[in-house]
């Protein structure tokens, strides 16, 4: 007999903001959080603007211990989202009375957080001025020389994807089983999944999931726009990303972090703590077709779908509003709009979807956390947040797409489909909890 | 609940292109490791790595395929040769091995073709360096006089007609360096459609690429899956960060074979190496039905984190006694029944100090286990060095030998360390850990298969 995982907490930072009630507000009036680059000058970059966190500072509490001095820009956003979900889920503090405090070793993390970003200016220095022009390659000497005297250890090492678990660990004092995965833009989704299934085999009580990842930086940004991947318009960031529409052409890159409390659900009514929503369906596959381009049919994205509804026990017909991968760009938009038409048959016209990165750019590993947060926040509040920027009806995207005005709904059941780059799709079930199913 | 089971071993080492290579030369004794060749490192305080063969990348993969060999990093080379070797020694007809045997028609005897959606793929990844050297062939084409980048003209051509500094790169460039890019070469090379993860937890990756694979098929959602994990470091950037990290010996340039000594008294340090393995792991009912070798049975995992700052180890060992103690109750064993322990033995004193203090906690009956540790042997290849550990403890008990422990002469305090291939006494269970540096614990608990 498997645990049921209930979510007990959470909490996000993000382009739209830090606390789940301003971004939540932000959300369903359809804001934007995309603007000008700010992080470095990007003016003649192809692309330059992005979904940025705003003047983001680390909380004072983090740096008093000084175990957190030299972490990336994405480790911080996890640090005050996680700092806000075990805050929401009424769990001790550390060093609480040993009656209150949890099983360190019950206590398990599972991120699909990114790796972070090199340090530019040194980095790039160092490599061009050992350079040699002569024989057009770089001296591996000269470079070795120079950048054991201008690198960092620490800041070396906290580009580690698997660095900000570490320092959540420290923070929380969770010593339980502890994962990272990087399986590009389905990431965190397919982290929530594996950490609910720890939960359901008993292997911890709760678990610290989600993800953080911050691109936005002159390599990152180099990267997607090398791939074509990035809408280039840039005389007008916050429209530019245009989830399903017929004229969109391209995501938006974001950054941010968002984590959730996640508990066997016998742990958390002993404890009383308030339960927020039910992850009832998990489902992952590959599309094994090629790391350039989905599989055209949707194959990968229809498996984890109907992998995710089957886990649950459900029927399409189930499902009450599916946030979608919803890039922005050509190729997924169509591709998901398939997918789910495959699985969904008939019913796929009677269910909302929406895309919140119209609105809050693409968080890369971190999007499924924040994409799973919104869709709790739709059950509690019968809210469905717009797909914003949505005026051209495309042929090949007939769903209903929630267009540009959040709607209130019966929502009880929601679907959140996350798919990366390389192929790897994963999909989450999250239910309004009932004590008696 | 489904047994899961090993049916096929893949690996790639300084020993070696496949596991059969990688066990012979554990067999030997004698170190892998050499002075570093693959790129002048004079500038460095250590210039020792474990260096795998050279390889064509493309003799390893179906023709089809061969344009895709050119966006894969050093790291997703390795990963693609340990599949091939893993696929092959499980006869698991993928459909890349359909096309290079040319027809499901001209397979050899014994070999199965497979659903496709019911194998999955979780290969663990570590953290990919851009190669400094084709980056650099393009930043210097953004270069101010002062060797900085201009970013002005690394976005956009200085001149019209001419290309901006970041044009430079292939417009692929990005996917040479994603670490899920392990898994999704794999994964399209042999079609597999299951779940896929890329755990990316530092030398703790192959154990936990393991154990989440494994409960894939334990809970029904796929019979068979690719497992594993590489990673090279031995590239500027890796011997410059673990230089940093004080990780590395320094005293071992003149005798590589002799440089890295785990749980030995006189370590002094790891040495960079790069490898890994892949594994075929599947539901037991299934490989006995095709009639598949099996080299062991997973019989427990268990994970677990330091909660210390980088680079510090668990002092107490509390954390990796909690993971190994949870396989070992998973597989409902005593101490007393495991005959081989494969910790993660870096060669770095205060982590090897912490090792044995796990191993007490949990071991502390008689007989004592064997303790074995490779990294004086292949180096720490990252994401790749638990996955080479899991391999020899599979063909441990497939072999009934115990490997000797290379470069361990003068054992720390509290182990039994062979110095000669073991094959006295029956192995019946062999228990392997990893800690990364960053604090995640893996083990996995191996038994043989009766």
């Amino acid at each position: 007999m498997r645990n049921r995982v209930v979510i007990t907490g959470m909490g996000w930072v993000t382009p739209l903001g830090e606390t789940l009630e301003e971004v939540w507000k932000r959300l369903t009036s359809g804001e934007s959080g995309i603007a000008p680059i700010t992080l470095f000058d990007a003016r003649t970059f192809p692309t330059t603007f992005a979904a940025e966190v705003k003047n983001f500072q680390l909380p004072e509490r983090f740096m008093k211990s000084g175990r957190h001095r030299e972490i990336s820009r994405a480790t911080g956003f996890s640090l005050e989202a996680a700092r806000q979900a075990w805050t929401q889920a009424g769990l001790p503090e550390a060093g609480a009375p040993s009656a209150a405090a949890v099983d360190p070793y019950q206590v398990g993390i599972y991120l699909g957080s990114g790796d972070a970003a090199l340090e530019f200016v040194p980095f790039t220095t160092t490599a061009i001025s050992s350079w040699d022009d002569a024989a057009s390659r770089l001296d591996t000497v000269k470079w070795g020389t120079r950048a054991l005297g201008v690198f960092n250890a620490l800041r070396e090492i906290e580009q580690e994807p698997c660095m900000t678990a570490n320092h959540l660990s420290m923070e929380f004092n969770a010593r339980g089983p502890t994962f990272n995965c990087l399986t590009a833009c389905a990431a965190s989704t397919q982290a929530l999944g594996e950490a609910a299934e720890i939960i359901r085999r008993g292997d911890a009580q709760v678990m610290i999931s989600g993800g953080a990842h911050s691109m936005i930086h002159p390599f990152g940004v180099t990267g997607f726009n090398r791939l074509t991947a990035l809408s280039t318009l840039n005389d007008n960031p916050s429209r530019a990303c245009r989830p399903f529409d017929a004229t969109r052409s391209g995501f938006v890159i974001g950054e941010g972090a968002g984590v959730l409390i996640l508990e066997a659900l016998a742990h958390a009514q002993q404890r009383r703590a308030n339960i927020l929503a039910e992850i009832v369906g998990y489902g992952s596959s590959a599309d094994a077709y090629r790391v350039t381009d989905q599989h055209p049919e949707g194959r990968g994205a229809v498996v984890a779908i109907r992998e995710a509804l089957r886990d649950a026990n459900m029927k399409p017909e189930d499902i009450d509003y599916i946030n979608a991968h919803g890039t922005g760009t050509k190729e997924n938009d169509s591709t998901e709009t398939q997918a789910i038409k495959t699985v969904f048959g008939p019913h796929a016209k009677q269910v909302p979807i929406s895309s919140i990165k119209s609105m809050m750019g693409h968080l890369i590993a971190a999007a499924g956390a924040v994409e799973a947060i919104t869709c709790v926040l739709a059950i509690r509040d019968g809210m469905l947040p717009p797909t914003a920027n949505y005026a051209v009806p495309d042929p090949e995207c007939d769903l209903d797409y929630v267009p540009n005005k959040a709607r209130p709904a019966k929502v009880d059941v929601t679907m959140s489909n996350s798919f990366g780059f390389g192929g790897q799709n994963d999909t989450l079930i999250i239910r309004r909890f009932s004590n008696s199913s | 609940m489904r047994r899961v089971v090993i049916t096929g071993l893949g690996s790639v080492s300084p020993f070696g292109l496949s596991a059969e290579d990688f066990w012979r030369g554990l067999m030997s004794g004698k170190s892998g490791i050499g002075p570093l060749t693959s790129f002048n490192a004079a500038g460095f305080p250590s210039r020792v790595a474990g260096i795998v063969p050279p390889f064509r990348t493309s003799d390893y993969v179906p023709k089809s395929y061969r344009k895709a060999t050119k966006i894969m990093a050093r790291d997703i080379e390795l990963a693609v040769v340990a599949a091939d070797g893993a696929v092959r020694s499980a006869r698991l007809a993928t459909r890349g091995m359909v096309e290079v045997f040319g027809g499901a028609q001209a397979l050899p005897t014994g070999w199965k073709v497979v659903d496709p959606t019911r194998v999955g793929c979780n290969i663990g990844a570590g953290l990919i360096c851009a190669d400094l050297n084709e980056m650099t062939s393009a930043l210097i084409k953004a270069r101010n006089p002062d060797s900085s980048l201009n970013l002005a003209t690394w976005g956009h051509p200085a001149e019209p007609g001419k290309t901006s500094g970041m044009e430079n790169l292939t417009p692929l460039w990005l996917l040479k360096y994603l670490p899920n890019m392990l898994a999704c070469h794999v994964s399209i090379i042999h079609d597999t459609q299951g779940p896929s993860n890329t755990i990316t937890c530092g030398q703790a990756s192959a154990g936990l690429a393991l154990t989440e694979a494994c409960r894939t098929i334990q809970r029904g959602n796929a019979d068979v899956a690719l497992v594993g994990g590489c990673e090279s470091v031995t590239h500027p950037v890796g011997l410059m960060r673990w230089s940093l990290l004080k990780r590395l010996t320094t005293t071992g340039n003149d005798d590589p074979a002799q440089a890295c000594k785990p749980l030995d008294k006189a370590a002094s340090g790891t040495v960079i190496g790069e490898g890994g393995a892949v594994l075929v792991i599947e539901e037991l009912e299934m490989a006995r039905a095709r009639g598949a070798v099996i080299y062991a049975e997973i019989a427990g995992l268990g994970a677990s984190a330091t909660g210390q700052p980088v680079g510090q180890c668990d002092a107490t060992g509390e954390s990796m006694a909690y993971a190994m103690k949870k396989a070992l109750s998973e597989a409902a064993i005593g101490p007393d029944e495991i005959q081989l322990i494969i910790p993660p033995g870096y060669g770095i004193p205060a982590a090897d100090a912490a090792d044995i203090k796990a191993i007490h906690q949990v071991v502390s009956s008689r007989p004592q286990p064997w303790v074995v540790a490779l990294r004086g042997a292949t180096g720490d290849c990252g994401a790749g060095s638990q996955a080479l550990d899991i391999v020899a403890a599979a063909m441990a008990l497939h072999q009934q030998t115990v490997p000797p422990g290379i470069n361990t002469l003068h054992p720390l305090d509290g182990i039994n360390v062979p110095h000669a291939p073991q094959t006295n006494s029956p192995l019946h269970h062999v228990l392997v850990a990893a800690s990364s540096m960053a604090g995640q614990n893996s083990t996995v608990l191996l038994k043989k298969y009766r």
